[in-house]
């Protein structure tokens, strides 16, 4: 069979892998991406950020239907029905895979079938059912292999009574109850979700707060308000024993010294993600490795063998979707010699889609001190939102951390309703340098919950408005 | 109706371009898409093509002139307007264009199409809404520039320190000068900055890690790292501690000069009440450092030259003494600042330090306690080391660095003698220290030293 030859090869279909992609064919590369999954997507939109936030979305029908009644709409009666709830999400996920489908139609792109391997700096081996075939990249080869859930050795994960995030999304049945390891920002949503599926929920952290990438102030709120939805918070606790049993796993949880033992139906362990490059080619094609298996990339994310490009979870950035894709049009771009320019990691947003939603951009006021800046600290509480008083949602609050000396905003800092949309103005505004002042000078729609971020402007330049 | 000629986009990165020849003249006749001027750009050089069919009417920006992309370079008018006074009488078209073997259908076209022309659809949009600067049409002013190359907290920066902006590369899209960017201006780092290079350059060279590379004078070799390497990332502190030496030693030129000290009075003095000193302070030590500070600090009062700073051509000199000292720590150093020790006795001294020194290394230090140094201590002596040459630590002019106490046989009034001796070294900034007051200031501290004033513990 004659070799396929391309411009450019993408290996993995991801966020990061098919937005390269698309944007290399835009460019005028005939491209090509080696996708070893039957639909195309990769962990995102397959098992990631699409599942959950359609399974998160059936969760806040719930907490809506706590407030309807107030509002004035009585729902006679209700029930959840788990297996619609997964039905749902599945064919959420089956139409957007099909449009990426769709777009790789449109752009002209290959779609490889089988797992890539990089070979050298034009040769990509594909290998499907036991066959291998070769391909060659004219241009460049960019590396999207992504990650997978880090396991526990201690733990191992069984996928029945011991699971990662790819289980749960595949549950025929509610648990009757969840512990979930790690509160980040996977461990939390699931936790959120579970919980108000009507599930007794635990979620287990080592560090001292939940999100603990967060600002502190919106791990506590966040903390605070999980446990009014009945979430059984363990921070500073460490997992130290979970013995398998024929009818569920028992827990020895620790802190402080002090043991607890804990009965649940599962374990979800949600420690972090592991990058994909095992077995890859990758040393024996001169690829230079960064810490646990990382690969080493410059601003153009370029490896160190000339011409292959490395994004996404693989490289020592934050691994969010929205990173890969950014990281992925640069690297596309830089191969078609098209004018580019270095993704700014400083105005990645982070965003957790627990209700309340959390979500932010920029530094935290610790570490804006850390850094030695003279800190200014706005917060508005959304109590004081019209908007948010008619959601009923008036939990959490927007902080803006800025620099007093040149009035920069360093931060911004949001929980509570569409926190995660909310803090696209953010990165917005950071990553155009505005300053707290020109903030407060944006008129914003009113009544509405992105005028809380002109609220909390005037809070942090001291003069706080509306409340 | 006149249409405004403006200088191309000739690539994203592309904020400017030269003119190198106009192909016509004012007054001669142009078709759309003919040939109008040669450009110079960073990327490219180029032919432009006539955006429109008319007469050139005026040539704004000449040969050899550098303009932002978008200024309006020519004026062309279109149909009979042009020609208004007499167009087809035009002296200049059949000389110009005899080369081109067809002056005379060029000449009468535009009118014959005169209803035909659209201005605004010529093939790029941009020139269409390129001339928002209505009135002079000249190039962009200075305010469109700095507002096209910077940010509100750039133009802030900018205001607070009298920056151009004008005057900075930018690295961020389109050339806009960054936070990073305007920082580096001033800091002194020079306007080396970094753009988005041409991919085809930059494929030759190795791949460097992520992250902002660590700040190095020039650019010279660079180091990668092989198989049996391994790759750290520079923590915070190292970060800021390269780009202060290396700006340290960019902005002041360095001299050092070295006195030897007899210490075996202050030894002396040391031994027979460092233990009353030390119930004095509630646990901080007598060390020498402490009688070092002191005699630094008398002296500094004597030499107001060497406990100054330097603004421009100004030269600021301090009334009080914020003494830095260099503690180490793992991983690097810090200077905490102990402000206005003029004020302190001996034991104000010593706790000072002991507070200091330990705080740092606790990493609790505030901001504030880590700048507005006057002048700055260090002491690699206590390391072992006999002398060395210390940087100054900006906006210091001088630094001093105390050496290894140890006792050398010295001859003392023609006898032999075994004295506990200590190189000290004074780095000084040629800016503004000549060599005779730093000698002064240093023979200061050696007479204040081996005559120690028992009376000031």
């Amino acid at each position: 069979m004659a070799n396929a030859e391309y411009d450019l090869i993408v290996i993995g279909a991801g966020p990061g892998g098919y937005t390269g992609a698309i944007r290399a064919a835009q460019l005028g590369l005939d491209t090509a991406v080696v996708e070893m999954d039957s639909r195309l997507g990769g962990t995102c939109l397959l098992r990631g950020c699409i599942p959950t936030k359609a399974m998160l979305h059936s969760a806040d029908l719930v907490s809506e239907l706590a407030t309807a009644k107030i509002a004035g709409i009585e729902v006679a009666d209700w029930k959840i029905d788990f297996a619609q709830v997964m039905k749902n999400k599945a064919d959420v996920v089956d139409k957007n895979a099909k449009g990426v489908e769709y777009l790789f139609k449109k752009n002209k792109i290959t779609t490889e079938k089988g797992r890539g391997k990089l070979i050298d700096r034009n040769t990509v081996e594909v290998t499907q059912d036991g066959e291998s075939r070769t391909i060659k990249a004219r241009k460049g080869v960019i590396l999207a292999m992504g990650s997978k859930p880090t396991e526990i050795p201690v733990f191992p994960v069984d996928g029945k009574r011991i699971i990662t995030s790819d289980h749960i999304l595949d549950l025929e049945k509610l648990p009757k109850s969840l512990v979930v390891l790690g509160a980040g920002a996977v461990g939390t949503e699931f936790a959120s979700i579970f919980a108000r599926f009507g599930v007794e929920t635990t979620l287990v952290e080592m560090l001292p707060h939940v999100l603990p990438i967060e600002d502190v102030d919106c791990s506590k709120e966040l903390e605070r308000s999980l446990k009014k939805d009945g979430i059984k918070v363990r921070t500073g606790t460490k997992l130290s024993k979970a013995d398998v049993e024929p009818r569920g796993v028992e827990l020895t949880l620790e802190k402080d010294g002090k043991e607890e033992v804990l009965k649940t139906d599962v374990l979800l362990v949600a420690v972090g993600r592991s990058p994909m490059t095992k077995d890859c080619g990758l040393q024996e094609a001169g690829v230079r490795m960064h810490e646990r298996g990382y690969v080493l990339v410059d601003d153009f994310m370029r490896t160190s063998v000339e011409g292959v490009y490395a994004i996404g979870d693989i490289v020592p950035t934050p691994a969010l979707a929205h990173c890969a894709s950014a990281e992925s049009i640069v690297a596309a771009e830089h191969v078609a010699g098209h004018d580019t320019h270095p993704v700014n990691y400083k105005t990645v947003p982070n965003a957790t889609y627990c209700r309340p939603e959390v979500a932010s951009v920029g530094m935290t006021e610790q570490a804006a001190k850390d850094e030695g800046y003279d800190v200014e600290v706005g917060k508005f509480p959304w109590a004081a939102s019209g908007k948010a008083r008619i959601k009923h949602q008036t939990g959490g609050f927007i902080k803006i951390v800025r620099d007093k000396k040149y009035d920069e905003i360093l931060g911004i800092h949001i929980i509570g309703p569409a926190a995660t949309d909310l803090i696209s103005e953010a990165a917005a505004l950071i990553h155009l340098e505005c300053t707290n002042e020109e903030l407060s000078r944006i008129v914003h729609a009113h009544p509405t919950l992105a005028e809380g971020m002109l609220e909390a402007s005037h809070a942090a330049a001291g003069h706080p408005i509306a409340f | 109706m006149a249409t405004e000629v403006t200088m191309p986009q000739m690539g994203e990165s592309i904020a400017e371009g030269t003119i190198t020849k106009w192909l016509k003249k004012p007054g001669d006749p142009v078709e759309r898409d003919e040939p109008l001027f040669e450009i110079s750009t960073d990327k490219v050089d180029a032919e432009i093509p006539s955006p429109a069919s008319g007469t050139l009417t005026e040539i704004v920006v000449n040969e050899g002139e550098t303009v932002e992309v978008k200024t309006v370079v020519a004026k062309i008018a279109e149909g009979d307007e042009a020609s208004g006074g007499g167009g087809s009488e035009t002296p200049a078209p059949e000389a110009e264009s005899a080369a081109e073997d067809k002056p005379a259908e060029s000449a009468p076209e535009p009118a014959a199409e005169a209803p035909a022309p659209e201005p605004s659809k010529s093939e790029s949009s941009k020139p269409a809404s390129a001339p928002a600067a209505s009135g002079n049409g000249g190039t962009a002013t200075r305010e469109e520039r700095v507002q096209t190359k910077s940010s509100p907290l750039v133009r802030k920066i900018a205001s607070e320190h009298g920056v151009d902006i004008t005057q900075i590369e930018g690295s961020g899209v389109h050339g806009r000068v960054t936070k990073d960017d305007i920082m580096a201006h001033i800091e002194g780092g020079g306007t080396q900055t970094q753009t988005a290079p041409a991919p085809q350059k930059q494929q030759q060279e190795q791949a460097q890690q992520t992250s902002a590379p660590a700040p190095t004078a020039a650019s010279g070799p660079t180091a990668t790292a092989g198989e049996r390497d391994r790759v750290e990332p520079m923590t915070r502190m190292r970060q800021v501690i390269a780009e202060r030496m290396v700006h340290s030693v960019q902005t002041s030129p360095h001299v050092h000069t070295y006195y030897e000290i007899d210490m075996k009075r202050v030894a002396d003095i040391r031994k027979k009440t460092k233990d009353a000193f030390l119930q004095r302070t509630g646990g901080a030590k007598l060390t020498y450092t402490v009688f070092m500070m002191k005699a630094v600090i008398d002296n500094l009062a004597k030499h107001p030259a060497i406990n100054a700073s330097i603004s421009g051509t100004d030269i600021i000199y301090h009334d009080y003494v914020n003494l830095g000292m260099a503690v180490a720590l793992d991983g690097g150093l810090m200077v905490p600042v102990i402000n206005d020790a003029q004020d302190l006795s001996m034991v104000g001294l010593a706790k000072q330090i002991t507070d200091k020194a330990t705080r740092a290394r606790d990493k609790k230090l505030g901001p504030d306690e880590l700048q507005g140094s006057t002048f700055t201590i260090t002491n690699p002596g206590s390391f072992g080391s006999l002398m060395g040459d210390p940087v100054i630590n900006q906006p210091n002019v001088a630094i001093l660095g105390m050496g290894k106490i140890e006792d050398r046989v010295v001859a003392i009034d023609g006898a032999i003698a075994i004295r506990p001796r200590m190189y000290v070294t004074l780095g000084y900034d040629h800016r503004l220290i000549d060599g005779a007051t730093a000698e002064k200031f240093l023979s200061g501290i050696k007479e204040t030293l081996e005559n120690f004033d028992e009376t000031a513990l």
